[in-house]
């Protein structure tokens, strides 16, 4: 009877309590029907039952005695026990509605179970009294079977899978959610959660998003969508969802969704983004490639140092592309290396670009592995280094430069590190030394000095290395080519970097024995000089005095017996006298004039002019001389070497005046880089031209003592005190005029 | 007491001496180690006269007059005479040195009659003080 509705069996068994229950035809009717039929009286005791009742029942019933069900257990779906006369055909006798639809589980003596739907009847009389009952069994075994097996099926598959299966009424109320899902929101039991509104759990900012979603899948779509939970422990979860329109029970269309956690996945994207930004964004050009070398990445700087597009790049292999010629057994061996797990750390090589051209680089490559640790590939780091390379060769070559330069100079040159450890000789070094190439530092040339310079040069040496300042030494190195000492004057210069630091000493050494012997030799015959002259010029004064005394004596007393020529010679005598006199004078200022040896302090220029001004005061006055000054300066010169200056040069263009003119002598100074000038200017008898260089030799006079008296030494005096301070002395003159004398002098 | 070894300059000094009328008796000794042999002897006799007043050259033979005046400024009984330094020589080292050996005076010989004179005022003033 699987075919008939409830509605048609109670209108069978509705039609069969209206015939008469003793006609045969009808029994044998309901002998034959395949469903389980019995009927009571109006206690519920049996009456009659078919044959299908039997089988179904598992039993013959005794007619009169056993109730409806009263060998049969039964149990309601959820496995609760339904006492007997609580069953529907006990609850149809009393007279009460007839429930339809019920489903209960029976239990047969032999312990074996039945699903069944029952669907009584009650019998009445004319007058309606309820005179007895009859009830239509529905096996229903099979088809509950079925759908608890569905039902099972269903379980199962939405416990095991790991994604949240979930069912959400329209107005967002949880239906029904499976473990995994309970896992994923935080929830320990389907209890805590079940009847609750999901949209609780969504993140704050997703859910009218979500609200949208699942209202439009109610309405009958398909979708999905990406949002955030929170949970019932507040734990943030991305998730996406995938939902479809579900028909529920009772009619409504509810969503039914899988839903993943993809958080996990959301942060490897980011990661994998940032890894990229990283990449992309790196100056040093990145690339990957597989075992095989064919490149499988290309950042923006691989872009920009090959000139490859990474379309052009990528799937073409790093020899066809990259790798000059000449080079091409690199690529195997790198790949070799690989294979075998190691890296390749900056191997300087030479690459080809799109163009053509090629440049020296620097690779770094490591071997890239997979989740389970088998390479599968590499990355590669590489560096233009075209610019330090260029460094590098530039400074070999200066280097190479520096030392062909070095070799080629007639004087030792040695370099020395910051410190001050020699690291460095030229040719001519070891051609005088005869030392070994290869030893340097200190024990490098001590060995060739004179045991009494060498402390003082290592002393020397160090405060030079330590204070920055130059070097500057003198010392004696052994001659091992003619035996015996030679004097070297060695001197070095720091060499600073932009900053200022010092980053190598340059130094030299250079023979000046000979100069030095003659330079010893001229300071002793100097000062031999000097000592003769004065012990000489001492002792030539004392005979000249006795002439001159005498002499004056001699005409004093005897001169009334003298004739006029008696008297003019004795005149010559006096005269030549005094002139020796003033000659010695003059020859010892003259060797005087280097002897002051200690430092100068300043001297006034003014002042020296008034002191030689005071000593000519005679002449000045006898001459009627004018004598002006413009304003004269401080500076390092000895006072005495002034006034000397200004004393002969003064007394000359006194001397040497117009017998036309008063003598007007003109005294200045001038400030010029490196010292002053000055100038005495007079409007005397003037100079011939071819005489001027002359005048300041010893001894050179262009007039004789007839006209001009003068011992010739004054201007030697003054040219070898200017001489002493490095100045010039010179004079410009137009004879008849005038002339002037100008000389420089140090600040 | 005039130690001077110039003939020349002792015939001008002795002419000073006179213009200046000084009164006092002059002896003269020729070089240095004469003078000090002088002053040896009038330490041994108490009776040898010693001088007032001493005219010392500074440029003499064998002991030059630096080392005559030391010597004396030793002596027992001469050592406090006045003495004059006197040379051709103006240099201050000179003067320096003489007036730390204990001159009293230093004069530069002139190299003229006039000035040379002036060594006769010297003297007498000396004398008279």
């Amino acid at each position: 009877m699987s075919g008939m509705t409830a509605v048609g069996v109670s209108a069978l068994t509705a039609f069969v309590a209206r015939g008469e229950a003793s006609n045969r035809v009808f029994q044998e009717m309901m002998d034959a029907l395949p469903v389980s039929i019995y009927t009571t009286d109006a206690e519920g005791r049996l009456t009659y039952f078919n044959p299908a009742a039997v089988k179904l029942s598992g039993r013959v019933p005794q007619l009169g005695s056993d109730h409806w069900c009263v060998t049969w257990k039964i149990f309601l779906p959820d496995g609760t026990p339904l006492p007997h006369d609580q069953c529907p055909m006990a609850i149809a006798l009393k007279g009460g509605e007839v429930p339809t639809g019920i489903e209960c589980i029976a239990e047969r003596p032999d312990g074996s179970r039945f699903w069944f739907t029952p669907c009584p009847a009650v019998l009445r009389d004319t007058e309606g009294r309820i005179i007895g009952g009859i009830n239509l069994l529905v096996d229903i075994t099979d088809r509950k079977n079925a759908e608890i097996q569905a039902q099972e099926q269903f379980r199962a598959i939405v416990e095991t899978t790991p994604e949240c299966v979930k069912v959400v009424a329209p107005d967002g109320t949880l239906l029904f959610m499976n473990s995994p899902g309970l896992t994923m929101i935080g929830a320990a039991s389907a209890q805590e959660v079940t009847g609750r509104n999901v949209y609780d759990l969504i993140a704050p900012e997703d859910r009218d998003r979500f609200r949208e979603f699942n209202e439009s899948i109610c309405l009958g779509e398909k979708a999905s969508l990406e949002f955030d939970i929170v949970g019932l422990q507040g734990t943030r979860c991305h998730m996406e969802t995938h939902a479809a329109p579900l028909r529920h029970i009772d009619g409504t269309i509810v969503q039914l969704a899988i839903t993943r956690n993809i958080t996990d996945r959301k942060q490897a994207e980011r990661t994998a983004l940032l890894l990229g930004a990283i990449v992309d964004s790196s100056d040093d050009a990145i690339i990957s490639k597989d075992l095989t070398g064919v490149i499988t990445s290309w950042n923006k700087s691989a872009e920009r140092l090959f000139g490859y597009t990474a379309d052009e790049a990528i799937g073409r292999t790093v020899a066809n592309l990259l790798i000059p010629e000449d080079r091409q057994d690199e690529e195997p061996d790198i790949l070799a290396r690989l294979q075998r797990d190691e890296r390749v750390d900056h191997f300087e090589t030479v690459r080809r670009r799109k163009d053509g051209t090629l440049f020296d680089i620097s690779l770094t490559i490591s071997p890239v592995k997979n989740a389970q640790g088998t390479i599968i590939g590499a990355s590669k780091i590489a560096r233009d280094i075209s610019d330090r390379k260029r460094a590098e060769a530039e400074l070999l070559a200066s280097e190479a430069r520096f030392r062909q330069l070095a070799d080629s100079m007639p004087q030792i040159v040695w370099t020395a590190r910051p410190d001050g450890y020699l690291d460095y000789y030229n040719e001519r070094w070891y051609e005088f030394t005869g030392f070994a190439r290869g030893t340097y530092g200190d024990a490098s040339w001590e060995g060739i000095l004179h045991p009494d310079d060498v402390l003082k040069c290592r002393e020397t040496w160090y405060d030079a290395v330590q204070s920055g300042q130059p070097y500057n030494i003198q010392y004696r190195f052994w001659n091992r080519q003619e035996g015996g000492w030679r004097w070297f004057m060695g001197r070095a210069l720091p060499v600073r970097n932009s900053e200022g630091t010092i980053v190598k000493w340059f130094g030299c050494c250079t023979d000046f024995d000979d100069q030095k012997r003659v330079e010893d030799d001229l300071r002793r015959v100097n000062l031999d000089l000097e000592q003769f002259a004065f012990s000489a010029s001492h002792d030539l004064q004392e005979p000249l005095r006795g002439i001159k005394l005498y002499s004056e004596l001699l005409t004093n007393m005897y001169g009334e017996r003298l004739d006029s020529q008696a008297l003019e010679f004795l005149s010559y005598m006096r005269g030549g006298a005094t002139r020796l006199e003033m000659l010695v004078r003059d020859l010892l200022s003259y060797t005087q004039v280097t002897k002051f040896e200690k430092s100068v302090e300043d001297s006034d220029a003014a002042e020296a002019v008034t002191l030689a001004l005071a000593n000519l005061a005679g002449i000045v006055e006898e001459s009627g001389a004018q004598i002006t000054t413009g304003p004269l300066p401080t500076l390092k010169v000895h006072g005495t070497h002034l006034q000397q200056l200004f004393q002969n040069l003064i007394g000359n263009a006194i001397k040497y005046r117009s017998p036309d003119r008063t003598p007007v002598v003109r005294v200045t100074s001038e400030r010029q880089d490196g010292g002053w000038i000055f100038a005495v200017s007079d409007n005397g008898i003037g100079i011939a031209p071819e005489y001027r260089e002359n005048i300041f030799g010893l001894f050179k006079r262009l007039h004789n003592s007839d006209e001009y008296s003068g011992t010739g030494i004054g201007l030697a005096i003054c040219k070898r005190i200017v001489d002493r301070y490095q100045g010039r002395i010179w004079v410009e003159s137009e004879p008849g005029r005038g002339s002037t004398f100008q000389f420089t002098l140090p600040f | 007491m005039i130690v001077e070894d110039n003939p020349g300059d002792v015939f001008v000094i002795r002419a000073a001496l006179q213009k200046a009328s000084v009164d006092a008796e002059l002896s003269f000794v020729k070089d240095g180690e004469q003078a000090i042999k002088f002053f040896d002897e009038a330490d041994a006799d108490n009776g040898a006269p010693c001088p007032a007043l001493v005219l010392l050259d500074i440029n003499l033979p064998r002991k030059q007059g630096g080392e005559v005046l030391q010597y004396m400024r030793g002596t027992r009984r001469c050592g406090q005479a006045l003495v004059i330094a006197v040379s051709s020589s103006d240099t201050a080292m000179d003067r320096e040195k003489m007036r730390g050996l204990g001159a009293n005076c230093y004069f530069h010989k002139p190299s003229t009659y006039a000035e040379f004179l002036k060594l006769g005022e010297l003297v007498k003033e000396l004398l008279s003080r």
